[in-house]
């Protein structure tokens, strides 16, 4: 071990003298990989912290607590103000209209204590109640609806059946960001001045919100448990400031663990960059090791020096990168607070670091065992011999298990941390299967060039013969080339495919199959009018049900969650309906509908997708919470429903006698030509001030704006992938420049001019690109076919637009690394770089 | 037709090293006839190879002239050289510099078809039969031996049947009999296709196969010797 040491010693004194050469790409890529990483994690710290910190004000008070569609009872408010200061707000989707024009709003109703933390800023500014007083009363508005409708402060506009005057623009709600993705710009008014505007009637789409503030010090858990005790069956939703803003700090986890995953993938390419630069650093060390074994040092030996010294240098690594991925944020600090919807408190985070550092050491320990352990397998005669390179064939078996137990850590390790684990695998899987495919495509490029170069047509292009003889000559760098940028190129294609498709599921082959407008809060005496609308030559169809919001509860008795788990239908409310018989394009999977005039116990017929997920079977109780009420039933039949074509579709329809006593309201979809919707819609607000239109178009847009943000997020981390892959081309570039440039000279020297051998350079670097970018356009649209059929349930189409780029991008890229590399050797005098070698 | 195929005149030879310029060819004033074989000689370091270099246009001389086949090299641009040598000039180093990622006939086949010759490959491959490596010639140069890669390497220089063959030391790196066979297939190239032979060696026997030698010290023309000759 000492020798071992004093060798490592010796040999890293050296390498920092020689300002660490040989390492440069080494540093480089491991040093990106383990930065990128590290500040992914380290803003995810940061908007957890920032959430947490700022969840009280998110969230619009210590705690809230939430009905659907009804106002807390007398005893409920009672057992809330037992607690706390109470404010009431209350939330559901309505149309403003000014004159002809109509548009969909979040109305916001609140109280004279709203709100309770942080400020609420108007233009004009002054203070909320001051603000809205006057008759008629008055209302703020986003600027962006008030700019829509062309409304400035003072016009008048109309909610419901009552007048209302635009009484301020608002700056900044401080509450806005908990609710995560509203269908429509905000208006803010007092809950009394919703008197007479006939918009909360029975079974209108409601929510309220009772948010409350609790004295200093106060237990949350016990103030939780307190409630659950006072109202056991009220059918409230509790949430606190520990988690202000569940939906978004779901979405951030859900980001960022992408983003890691990315951030491992371009750890991999990095990877390849670290591998080949140990090797040409162990071939370059091959007469000093036959040299030690000559003087009588053990293969053992020989493997602790140099994994020493390897060690070393990935802990110098690991050190910049830490550093690196945590100053980037907060250097950037002030343009990522601006650019997050969300707050977030950017600091130093060491679990993140920590993660960063363990992916880091762990990839370096993969990439760099295998050169290790080929290295000592050098024979002392190499000495006698011209150094031709690393000994062929697999390291011993011991270092093969080694990489094994090496590579399952590092997947198991991203599985954990990252919180997804299928996702994980998958992405591990894809990238191996990318590796695998990558390596083959070299060999077979070699194979091909090879025997291209032998090729009677080639005969007489000396550039394209002599760049066919480089790629299939007996050097590794088309391999080193194809892998590194393959890989960085597989990435960006793949997340280019998925982004493409998920695009064209939402805009261009949704409103082939979606309705123009989805209208909700349509009253029983209303619903035969909006039927007839049928009747109607432009309108193709109109599908209408009645509609309930109820909290899956329990079980066969046990509380649901423990039994389903965080399976979205037990979050929260979700729509309920009734149905005497079964439509016509639903099919029973398993059980049978009620009969039609059914008056029996309550009966169930369930989604089958999400039944099997919840693990549900025939003849399961489940209880409903509705309207503070719990409704039970049996589960008779399971049903297929499709909610990607965003017409009507409820997991949960029971039968009529069941349901029909409670107050409720009608959905309805309207397929219609799109030149008849602004008609449709004109009628309708005429006719009916209460029902609330969304047009759905105008939905997919915004869902579309969200997923835009993402790709981006996704393609920044991609684009960090590629930069790695860029590093080591570029390392590879340069490290055959000592051989190409004693080409140049033999070139020369032969007659060819310096056109025709920056033409063969050009061209050898072009066919690796092309390659490579061949080879991730595939890889891309199979990860990204994987992904469309079996993660997002939709059909998968080659994106060609996405792939041209990548291809143009990575010959791009490969012939701008190649050429910049190549001046050097074609200004090389050939006399002394021949007679150098003599 | 002049009967003198290369000359120098007072051409001199001047490079940048670490400690300043270093004077390696001084006053060099020499003239080649065609068809002759003339040996270079001298001690190590006395600007042998740099004179053959220079006359090659693989070096540019820093002063005087140097003429070729009529042609002057030292207002020849480097494409201009390179197109001057593929069509008459041949170079064998000592180190063989053969290309290692083309094999035996490729290598011997590139400066034919920079050359323009259409049967390139058809003349590689007798020009590789003709030094006895008919079998070898889809082999790389990892794959040949340091006698066969110096016999791919005098193919390769002998191809485009150039007027002038350049030799620096092409035994230098081979055993005896393998480097008696080079020089007797370096030989055999000047009495067959009338190439003039300029052959740098510190070998006395093969010097005292040339026609005629000179004897370089310092980087100048040892004038007593050649005047001994």
């Amino acid at each position: 071990m000492t020798a071992a040491r004093n060798i490592a010693r010796r040999e890293l004194r050296n390498g920092f003298r020689d300002g660490l050469r040989g390492f440069r790409v080494f540093l480089a890529c491991l040093t990106l990989g383990i930065a990128a990483i590290a500040a992914v994690g380290s803003v995810r710290e940061a908007i957890t912290e920032g959430l947490a910190r700022e969840g009280a004000t998110l969230l619009g008070g210590d705690a809230s607590v939430e009905f659907t569609y009804r106002f807390a009872d007398d005893a409920e408010r009672a057992a809330l103000a037992s607690l706390g200061d109470v404010s009431e707000i209350v939330e559901f989707r309505s149309m403003v209209t000014v004159g002809e024009d109509r548009a969909l709003t979040q109305i916001k109703a609140v109280d004279d204590v709203y709100p309770i933390y942080g400020d609420l800023i108007l233009d004009p500014p002054g203070p909320l109640a001051a603000t809205l007083q006057g008759d008629p009363p008055g209302a703020a508005m986003d600027p962006v609806l008030a700019d829509r409708l062309g409304l400035q402060v003072g016009d008048m506009f109309t909610l419901g059946e009552k007048t209302f005057r635009l009484a301020a623009r608002i700056e900044s709600e401080p509450d806005n960001a908990g609710g995560g993705f509203d269908f429509g710009p905000r208006t803010l008014l007092f809950t009394d001045d919703l008197d007479g505007t006939g918009l909360i009637q029975p079974g209108t789409l409601y929510e309220t919100e009772y948010r409350l503030r609790l004295p200093e010090g106060t237990d949350l858990d016990a103030a939780e448990a307190r409630l659950d005790q006072a109202l056991p069956d009220s059918g409230y939703r509790w949430r606190d400031s520990r988690n202000g803003a569940p939906g978004i700090a779901e979405f951030v986890e859900r980001l960022s663990a992408f983003l890691v995953l990315v951030g491992l993938a371009g750890l991999a390419v990095g990877g390849i960059g670290v591998a080949s630069a140990v090797r040409a650093h162990m071939v370059e060390k091959t007469a000093t090791i036959a040299t030690l074994k000559t003087v009588g040092a053990e293969a053992r030996t020989l493997f602790t020096a140099f994994a020493l010294q390897i060690g070393a240098i990935t802990a110098l690594a690991v050190v910049l990168g830490v550093a690196l991925g945590a100053v980037l944020p907060l250097a950037f600090s002030p343009i990522i607070e601006d650019r997050l919807p969300v707050p977030a408190a950017i600091s130093v985070y060491p679990l993140a670091l920590v993660e960063a550092a363990l992916y880091g050491t762990l990839a370096a320990a993969l990439f760099t065992l295998w050169p290790l352990a080929k290295a000592q397998d050098i024979r002392a005669a190499a000495l006698f011999r011209e150094a031709g390179g690393m000994p062929a064939g697999l390291p011993r078996r011991g270092y093969l298990i080694a990489t094994g137990v090496i590579l399952v850590t590092l997947v198991a390790a991203a599985a954990v941390l990252s919180g997804i684990p299928t996702l994980t695998l998958y992405t591990a899987g894809g990238l191996l299967a990318a590796f695998l495919a990558l390596l083959a495509t070299a060999w077979a490029t070699r194979k091909a060039a090879r025997r291209l170069a032998r090729m009677d047509a080639f005969k007489g292009h000396t550039a394209l013969r002599t760049a066919l003889g480089s790629v299939g000559g007996p050097s590794g760098e088309a391999a080193a080339v194809v892998l590194s940028l393959g890989l960085g190129l597989t990435v960006l294609a793949a997340v280019g495919q998925i982004d493409a498709n998920l695009r064209a599921a939402i805009q261009r082959d949704l409103p082939e199959v979606a309705p123009a407008y989805f209208m909700v809060d349509i009253q029983p005496d209303q619903i035969d009018a909006i039927r007839a609308l049928e009747n109607d030559p432009q309108v193709e169809a109109v599908e209408a049900a009645p509609m309930l919001r109820g909290i899956i509860t329990r079980i066969n008795g046990q509380d649901a969650v423990e039994v389903g788990g965080d399976h979205w239908t037990l979050r929260g409310d979700r729509g309920v309906t009734y149905a005497e018989e079964l439509d016509e394009d639903t099919k029973i999977t398993a059980g049978e509908w009620w009969a039609a005039d059914y008056d029996g116990p309550n009966q169930i017929s369930f989604a089958a997708e999400e039944a099997a997920e919840l693990g549900l079977k025939l003849g399961d109780t489940l209880t409903v919470n509705i309207l503070g009420r719990d409704i039970e039933g049996e589960v008779t039949s399971f049903r297929e429903v499709d909610f990607s074509t965003a017409g009507i579709g409820f997991v949960l329809a029971m039968n009529p006698s069941a349901l029909e006593g409670a107050p409720h309201t009608w959905i309805a979809t309207i397929y219609a030509e799109p030149e008849a919707e602004a008609r449709i819609l004109r009628d309708i607000a005429g006719d009916f001030p209460n029902i609330t239109a969304i047009r759905v178009r105008d939905a997919i847009d915004q869902v579309s704006e969200i997923l835009a943000g993402v790709a981006a997020a996704i393609t920044y981390g991609a684009s960090a992938t590629l930069v790695t892959g860029a590093v080591v081309l570029i390392g590879a570039a340069a490290a055959g420049t000592k051989a190409r440039t004693y080409e140049a000279s033999i070139l020369k020297t032969v007659g060819a001019s310096r056109a025709t051998i920056l033409g063969s350079f050009a061209l050898r670097w072009a066919i690796l690109g092309l390659t490579s970018g061949l080879v991730a356009v595939f890889a891309g649209a199979a990860a990204g076919w994987g992904v469309s059929v079996f993660i997002m349930d939709t059909s998968f189409r080659f994106a060609p637009g996405s792939a041209l780029a990548i291809i143009v991008g990575g010959v791009a890229l490969t012939l701008v690394a190649g050429i910049a590399f190549a001046w050097g050797p074609l200004a090389a005098r050939p006399a002394q770089i021949l007679r150098a070698r003599d | 037709m002049s009967d003198t195929i290369l000359s120098l005149e007072k051409a001199d030879l001047t490079l940048d090293g670490n400690a300043g310029p270093v004077d390696i060819l001084k006053d060099i004033t020499l003239d080649v006839r065609r068809g002759e074989t003339l040996g270079l000689v001298g001690p190590s370091g006395s600007g042998k190879s740099s004179l053959l270099m220079v006359m090659g246009g693989l070096e540019r001389a820093t002063g005087g002239k140097v003429h070729a086949l009529g042609q002057d090299l030292t207002a020849m641009n480097e494409d201009a050289l390179a197109r001057f040598r593929r069509s008459h000039m041949g170079v064998v180093f000592q180190s063989f510099h053969l290309i290692p990622t083309m094999t035996a006939l490729e290598n011997v086949a590139t400066p034919l078809e920079l050359a323009g010759h259409a049967d390139a490959f058809d003349r590689a491959a007798e020009e590789l039969s003709a030094v006895g490596l008919g079998k070898r010639m889809n082999h790389y140069p990892s794959e040949l031996s340091g006698g066969e890669q110096q016999r791919v390497a005098l193919a390769r220089a002998a191809a485009p049947r150039p007027e002038i063959l350049l030799a620096d030391e092409p035994t230098g790196n081979l055993d005896g009999p393998t480097g008696q066979t080079i020089m007797d297939l370096l030989f055999d190239l000047n009495a067959r296709h009338g190439a003039t032979l300029i052959l740098v060696t510190h070998a006395p026997d093969l010097a005292a196969r040339c026609s005629r030698t000179i004897r370089l010290v310092d980087g100048r023309l040892d004038r007593q010797a050649e005047a001994a000759e």
